[in-house]
């Protein structure tokens, strides 16, 4: 028998360095409706958000688990650090940003890409955003981008917030999302008024680092016709031996004619519980574009949905995920067929190493009146050793005749025949490996912004570095 | 004579391109036409519009069948009237054998019952003319033949269905000299047999040799940019289209 | 009385789909088991008009063709295992016509070399729950199966096939054809299970469902578990209607469009049919396909 490569775990020193916190600033750990109001009380929330908290709070203790899915047994979700202190309110220059979330995200690169290919940043340390800014040209073509918090409070959107918070995940669609309804803090709210077309990216980037702390940014975009974005989300947070979770939310509103594109490159610590929902409502020939990267997170469970609600809309889904030791990985997508002639494409691929799981997991809904409507689903994953698992579940729920529905998948590993080929022309097998490891991502790395590709490319390198040599 | 198929300011589109800018052709009763071309220059998009290919838009134009208008008629009525195509690329009909799919749009064709014995002995008969193995009839349409069996498959159906006009797209492409001999055959015994007429697209010389070619036609870019009798589709074959490209 | 699941999803997904099991009020019946051996001859025809059980034994190096015909009034159980020792050739036809409500059980195991081929049609029916789990147990098992349903009115039919792949080099090969007219719904489970120790084992399942009529629902969950490096599987799916290129060919042929859609459905099913090798049978499901007599 051939003597399989080992591969080692992902250094991940560029991630793993962090600060100590100041314990006085945590919020006692806990749900309790006590616990909730304080979080109102800090934030200032306007009445009708105090109230959507609790409400939250008491379906959430109502909702049992789902039944299916990666096993959350580690977390204890009554024992998480539901809000810290912010050190210092949010800024919009740099230079006041305190000294050591400063380093934190100049380490993570976060200011330099600012500078070079970004069209605004935000970024948010913990529970509350400590940095925000837009490029003044961006500004002034209207386009909005700030935390939600202020945008609440800002009689200019204070409506526009509350008749789309959670309307698209509303907190009974499963238990953490009732958990984000009633804990969320932090995030972005993202407004581009109709025909502005934003030709370089915004980007958020999330930091987790207390330790044993929960983090649930809520995400809401707003796209009014023909306009355009291109939105990318970053994240990650250091390891400790606490788990912590993130049960984000992303809210997208994709307006006629409007095309939004939103990437993401998730790296959270592999003791990570990353329940996530993301949600896009797609009008009249309007377009979804999802990147997705997922590197790391103990537990993941996510799978963006796509609404097609008008004619013509249409959705795209790139991913891939690569579970290594100790990851348990669910991710895929859903897709809703819910008007005449919309279109769905899903792309994914997965990889399986060192012990890991990965689950790809979707649906594609082709309702009664979605006449006339196309999607095709391929997946691919490939298992690099003995010891990993691999599950793929897709489910196609079709309730129309006049549509065209295809569905693709394969499983298998790297082949003797390409390996030979390649070590043929002089690579090592462990090169010959990477190469096609990393030729099985370009679906996705050639997605995604240079920058995003390269960092996408160093993960992979990382991830399979233990075989070179 | 009579006029069979004529088109008038032919247009035509796929996906919102403009692919035939305008194509008048004449083509009488009993004669043999060769439409000849660059590859992409609209010859099979020209076949597959007089056929009703849904794939393609008419967006300006008429086509004539003799002397009535069948421009946005279906495939099938299309076919009902005596109109064939042979196709480039035939699709695979799985759980369907060749002779069960010919049996039903023969009766489709005539409206008339026939019994089974007696379609088994005429396409029996056809077969032998192309060489054919008589296990193909029972054979899945398509499925798993090879190009040069597929194209045999198609010549086999018009010498069955027997249509007053044979649209024969690039029939005789990728196959090795025998088989172009035994399609050249099959066109020999539909020219015999029904005395019918013939539009070719083709860029074999084979094929033409054993047919008196009435008149010849050069697409480019769309648009027919010269016509002949016989000879001019000898004088291409035998020294490139260059000279008469340039002319436009 | 108390509602069993059935059918149920080796891994369970979103709820809301409703495809993680079917729950059903299953009637207890007592009848013992009808046993059927290679030694009696090919084919062994059965006419299952009452809940019953079947055990088919093939043991090493033999071959048994048996062909199961459901055809009842009233409600009822079918339960089947079959252990196919090393070496052994199993074929099984069952052909499921018109049932009001069954529910039908399919449990197969096969040793070395044991081959197993299934062909299975379902004609109609008003609520159907198959079942048809595969443990390829030792290496080098071959499983097939062709199968195929027709459903219209207001039929329902939840169907879940399990291969389980756990020897070395064993192989699986899926097929299925659907068609659905009215307001009928399906629910088709498929799951290739390879197992760790199954290296060089090879998975394959296509589905192809043709949907006539705006208000059918046809809902498919091809799974593919895997804790082996070395296998290769694969699933595909087709949902919806005819691809244009079909029409305008057989359109250009003077076929016309309600004459395709039956031409259509009709070789959705006859992958399946064609595997029966046995006349009497092929002319009972003909008359009730409505098919008449091809010789006419």
């Amino acid at each position: 028998m051939k003597e399989k490569t080992q591969v080692g775990d992902i250094d991940r020193s560029l991630y793993d360095f962090r600060y100590e916190e100041n314990e006085g600033d945590f919020l006692d750990r806990g749900l309790t409706p006590q616990i909730i109001s304080e979080i109102s009380d800090e934030k200032n929330d306007p009445d009708w958000m105090r109230e959507f908290r609790l409400k939250a709070l008491d379906i959430y203790n109502r909702t049992p688990m789902v039944e299916w899915g990666a096993s959350t047994e580690g977390l204890d979700v009554d024992n998480i650090v539901t809000y810290i202190r912010p050190q210092s309110r949010m800024n919009t220059d740099w230079n006041n940003v305190p000294e050591n979330i400063k380093e934190t995200f100049e380490r993570l690169g976060i200011p330099q890409a600012e500078r070079e290919s970004l069209a605004g940043v935000g970024a948010q340390y913990d529970s509350e955003l400590v940095y925000h800014n837009v490029r003044s040209e961006v500004a002034e073509s209207g386009v909005v981008y700030t935390n939600l918090e202020s945008a609440m409070h800002d009689e200019r959107y204070a409506e526009i917030i509350r008749s789309h918070f959670m309307k698209l995940v509303p907190p009974t669609d499963h238990k953490f999302a009732a958990l984000h309804g009633a804990v969320w803090s932090g995030g972005s709210f993202v407004y581009v008024p109709k025909n502005v077309h934003l030709d370089i990216p915004l980007q958020s980037y999330f930091r987790l680092n207390a330790k044993g702390a929960g983090q649930f940014e809520h995400t809401l975009i707003i796209l009014e016709e023909n306009s355009y974005l291109h939105f990318i989300e970053g994240c990650s947070a250091p390891k400790y031996y606490e788990a912590g979770l993130h049960a984000g939310c992303v809210e997208l509103f994709v307006g006629k004619g409007a095309s939004l594109r939103y990437s993401t490159i998730e790296n959270w610590s592999k003791n990570m519980y990353n329940l996530n929902t993301k949600r896009a409502i797609v009008q009249e020939n309007g377009r979804i574009e999802w990147v997705s990267g997922s590197f790391g997170s103990h537990v993941s469970y996510l799978y963006p949905m796509s609404i097609l609600n008008g004619r013509g809309a249409s959705a795209e889904f790139t991913g891939i995920t690569f579970a290594g030791e100790g990851q348990d990985l669910d991710t895929g997508a859903k897709i809703v067929h819910n008007a005449p002639e919309t279109s769905s494409y899903m792309n994914t691929k997965s990889i399986s190493k060192s012990g890991g799981k990965s689950t790809f997991r979707s649906s594609v809904a082709v309702n009664e009146n979605a006449v006339g409507s196309k999607s095709s689903v391929s997946c691919e994953s490939l298992m690099l050793d003995n010891i990993s698992r691999s599950d793929t579940i897709p489910v196609i729920d079709v309730k129309t005749d006049k549509c065209d529905v295809g569905h693709e998948a394969r499983i298998g590993r790297i082949s003797d025949e390409a390996i030979f080929y390649l070590t043929s022309r002089g690579l090592s097998e462990q090169e010959a490996r990477a190469m096609i490891v990393r030729g099985f991502a370009d679906n996705v790395s050639k997605e995604l912004p240079l920058e995003y590709a390269v960092e996408m490319n160093n993960l992979i390198g990382l991830e399979m570095q233990g075989s070179i040599g | 004579m009579s006029i069979l198929l004529e088109t008038k300011g032919l247009t035509a589109a796929a996906e919102d391109k403009e692919l035939l800018h305008g194509v008048d052709i004449v083509i009488g009763e009993g004669e043999t036409h060769v439409l000849m071309g660059q590859n992409g220059a609209g010859k099979s998009t020209f076949g597959c519009t007089v056929m009703g290919s849904p794939e393609y838009t008419v967006t300006g134009g008429k086509i004539l069948f003799d002397g009535e208008d069948i421009t946005s008629e279906t495939a099938d009525k299309r076919a009902r009237r005596g109109m064939f195509l042979s196709f480039q690329n035939p699709v695979e009909i799985p759980g369907i054998t060749l002779s069960e799919f010919l049996r039903n749009a023969i009766e489709q064709q005539t409206g008339k019952r026939i019994k089974l014995f007696e379609h088994k002995k005429n396409l029996a008969k056809a077969m032998e003319v192309l060489g054919m193995d008589s296990s193909y009839a029972d054979r899945e349409l398509n499925v798993g033949f090879s190009g040069g069996e597929k194209k045999k498959a198609e010549i086999l159906q018009l010498l069955m269905l027997r249509p007053r006009l044979a649209i024969l797209d690039e029939t005789d492409s990728g196959l090795d000299v025998d088989a172009v001999k035994t399609v050249s055959k099959g066109i020999e015994e539909y020219r015999k047999s029904v005395g019918g007429t013939l539009l070719i697209i083709t860029h074999n010389a084979k094929i033409l040799e054993e047919l008196r070619v009435d008149r010849t036609h050069i697409l480019s870019n769309g648009r027919i940019v010269r016509e002949g009798d016989g000879s001019l589709a000898l004088d291409v074959l035998a020294n490139g289209f260059e000279k008469y490209l340039g002319e436009v | 009385m108390e509602k069993t699941r059935l059918n149920i999803l080796p891994v369970p997904t979103f709820s809301s789909l409703g495809v993680n099991y079917a729950e059903r009020e299953m009637q207890q019946y007592e009848t013992e088991a009808i046993r059927i051996t290679e030694s009696q001859e090919a084919p062994v025809r059965v006419d299952v008009t009452d809940s019953s059980a079947f055990e088919i034994n093939a043991s090493e190096g033999r071959a048994l063709f048996v062909i199961q015909y459901i055809k009842s009034d009233s409600k009822l159980s079918v339960d089947t295992s079959i252990a196919a020792s090393a070496g052994a050739r199993v074929k099984l036809v069952q052909v499921f016509e018109r049932l009001p409500e069954a529910v039908s059980k399919l449990k197969v195991t096969l040793a070395d070399s044991a081959s197993f081929e299934l062909v299975q049609l379902v004609i109609g029916g008003g609520d159907n729950v198959i079942e048809d789990a595969v443990i390829l147990d030792g290496a080098r098992g071959a499983f097939t199966a062709e199968l195929a349903d027709s459903l219209a009115g207001s039929d329902r039919l939840d169907l879940n096939l399990i291969a389980e792949h756990r020897g070395r080099k064993t192989t699986s090969e899926i097929h299925l054809g659907t068609v659905l007219s009215g307001t009928a719904s399906k629910i088709f489970k498929g799951t290739i299970d390879f197992k760790n120790g199954a290296s060089g084992a090879k998975g394959s399942e296509q589905e192809e469902a043709l949907l006539l009529g705006n208000c059918v629902r046809n809902r498919t969950v091809p799974v593919i578990l895997c804790s082996e490096e070395d296998v290769e599987g694969s699933h595909g799916a087709t949902v919806g209607r005819l691809d244009e290129k079909h029409i305008f060919y057989l359109r250009s042929r003077g076929i016309c469009e309600e004459k395709i859609y039956e031409l259509m459905a009709r070789s959705k099913l006859m992958r399946a049919v064609s595997k029966i090798e046995d006349e009497p049978t092929k002319a009972r499901i003909y008359k009730a396909l409505g098919w008449g007599d091809d010789n006419e």
